[in-house]
């Protein structure tokens, strides 16, 4: 198994683990594909992707299909994250792990809709994804 | 109701007055044999100006004074003097703890004249009329963890009571290190203004006449308020631009932005000088060159940057430095700043100097030498007016007269780390 198909394995998973869960948080309209921060050379290559630099989404209006999955990868040393805000994609509010440099963070959108999002520290950073 | 948090101010007044009622009459008893009939004419508050003698020698002589004339000791509650130019508050943030102190102090005796209780990071202001104080503060139910509260309290002026207290909603306070403009009030004094920076930048709206909050405005990636009209305030940008922010009861603000008036390589300080009278915004880089802005007008007309040090001094490693760095002075268009000898990175540290410039002409009037480690100024706004240098290292606030630089009289013990000078403009 080379070591993006072990990726793969390790994400599908995490996915299923998190589907699993996800009973409890009937409200998400996503699912969290990886709960920690990854090596970017784990994001499968045909992935959908939004590179942070520059203190900046490069992406930062995004459409995608009900069940794609999206990855955030942070190519700067300043360390980002994805955040959103109560009501957004749960009651609560989701506050993604803060990535270094190369690493990477997947979120599967379950339900159409548009959703905002910020970088925590830098709340300046912002980008919203389409779901259609 | 929070009656405890209420009482607290009345119990400090209180127990301050008896402590000082108690050590006066211990003294007095020493001296109570050469008090004269001019002494006993002296309040039992006893401080008099400053002009040579000791307040404590002063308030001991007038107790002794009332022991001799037979006068009852009767301990009340006292009442400040009511405010004036040369009141001036000093904010302890005490280095991040859980709760501070603010400091009254009336800066022509040097003397405390009162003080009022604040949580984590609070941020005051003073209306310009002396009406009123007040702050934006933090609590926790639990010190320092548990369900957060943040809250604007405003205080009579006299007694330090609290005349309201109105709860923000979701918690929205900037919890950093105090910049003074971070909250600010409208020139009516109606409305006071707090920036929240995360999640997303936003300016909320307390009406202090109704004693209640109004609402979140969404504001673009800018930093600090500058109020000019009861609707209007203008913000700074990472952009390098001023945002103009109207806004009414309801609606989206209206938002214009200005031209960008500094480039991306000369860094704004966070302690500017806004005179709300005078519409002056006086915003120094960390090189000690100052871009002014005139907001008078409702609109932001840019002033020509004046350089507050010589390219000599410039040479020679002379930086601006500390917390409060600059202090204007409205009626004589005075720029105060503070400066030392400093890496370019030692931007945060105490400067032992004043240049004193001509806002108009950017000429130098003077440089004072403080003779101690000051991290901010701020002046009495007054014709002759004081210059106030605080030391947060040795928590004391020193006393100069700002057109000699002649050091007057100080104030040392204002908490833990005292950083914050606030004045209010009263002419």
């Amino acid at each position: 198994m080379n070591s993006a198909m072990k990726a793969r394995s390790i994400l599908a998973a995490l996915f299923l683990a998190t589907t699993a869960a996800g009973g409890a948080m009937a409200q998400d309209k996503v699912s969290v594909t990886t709960e920690a921060a990854v090596a970017a050379t784990e994001v499968p290559a045909d992935a959908v992707v939004v590179n942070i630099d520059k203190l900046k989404y490069e992406t930062p209006d995004l459409t995608v299909k009900v069940g794609d999955t999206v990855y955030w990868v942070n190519k700067e040393a300043m360390p980002h994250n994805v955040e959103f805000v109560k009501g957004v994609v749960n009651e609560g509010g989701l506050k993604g792990p803060m990535l270094k440099r190369d690493q990477a963070y997947a979120i599967t959108f379950n339900e159409a809709g548009t959703f905002d999002y910020h970088c925590t520290p830098h709340p300046f950073m912002r980008g919203k994804v389409t779901v259609e | 109701m929070a009656h405890p948090r209420y009482l607290l101010p009345v119990f400090r007044a209180s127990l301050l007055g008896l402590g000082m009622t108690c050590s006066s009459l211990a003294l007095g008893t020493a001296t109570a044999q050469e008090a004269t009939a001019d002494d006993a004419a002296l309040t039992s508050a006893g401080v008099t100006r400053n002009d040579g003698e000791s307040q404590g020698a002063a308030g001991a002589r007038t107790a002794a004074a009332d022991l001799a004339a037979g006068k009852d000791d009767e301990p009340h509650i006292l009442e400040a003097p009511a405010p004036d130019s040369r009141r001036v508050y000093v904010n302890d943030p005490a280095h991040f703890a859980a709760i501070t102190q603010q400091f009254v102090i009336d800066g022509d005796d040097g003397r405390v004249i009162g003080m009022t209780d604040g949580g984590f990071l609070p941020n005051p202001v003073v209306a310009d009329d002396g009406s009123i104080f007040a702050q934006a503060s933090t609590v926790f139910s639990r010190i320092a963890r548990g369900e957060r509260t943040d809250y604007v309290e405003v205080f009579d002026s006299k007694t330090f009571q609290p005349i309201a207290d109105i709860e923000l909603p979701n918690t929205p306070r900037f919890l950093v290190g105090t910049y003074p403009w971070m909250t600010s009030l409208t020139p009516d004094n109606k409305t006071l203004l707090f920036y929240q920076f995360s999640p997303a930048p936003a300016v909320g709206v307390v009406d202090l006449e109704g004693k209640k909050f109004g609402r979140m405005l969404d504001v673009p990636d800018c930093y600090h308020m500058f109020p000019t009209a009861a609707d209007t305030f203008f913000m700074h940008c990472r952009d390098g631009s001023l945002a103009k922010v109207k806004f009414a009861a309801e609606g989206e603000p209206e938002i214009t932005h200005t031209e960008v008036f500094h480039p991306e390589d000369e860094y704004l300080i966070n302690h500017p000088a806004f005179s709300t009278k005078a519409g002056r915004l006086v915003w120094p880089t960390y090189t000690g060159k100052i871009y002014q802005v005139d907001l008078s007008s409702g609109d932001a007309k840019f002033m020509e940057p004046i350089e507050a040090l010589t390219e000599e001094e410039r040479s020679q490693d002379w930086r601006p430095g500390g917390w409060q760095q600059v202090a204007y002075h409205r009626g004589s268009d005075r720029i105060y700043l503070l400066v030392d000898q400093r890496d370019q990175w030692r931007h945060k540290t105490a400067s032992r100097f004043v240049v004193v410039v001509d806002a108009k002409t950017g000429e130098r009037v003077s440089k004072i030498e403080m003779g101690h480690e000051i991290d901010s100024i701020n002046v009495s706004q007054d014709e002759k007016p004081l210059l106030y240098g605080l030391s947060t290292g040795t928590s004391t606030l020193h006393i100069y007269d700002a057109e000699s630089g002649e050091e007057l009289r100080s104030v040392d013990q204002l908490g833990r780390g005292p950083q914050v000078i606030t004045t209010a403009d009263m002419g």
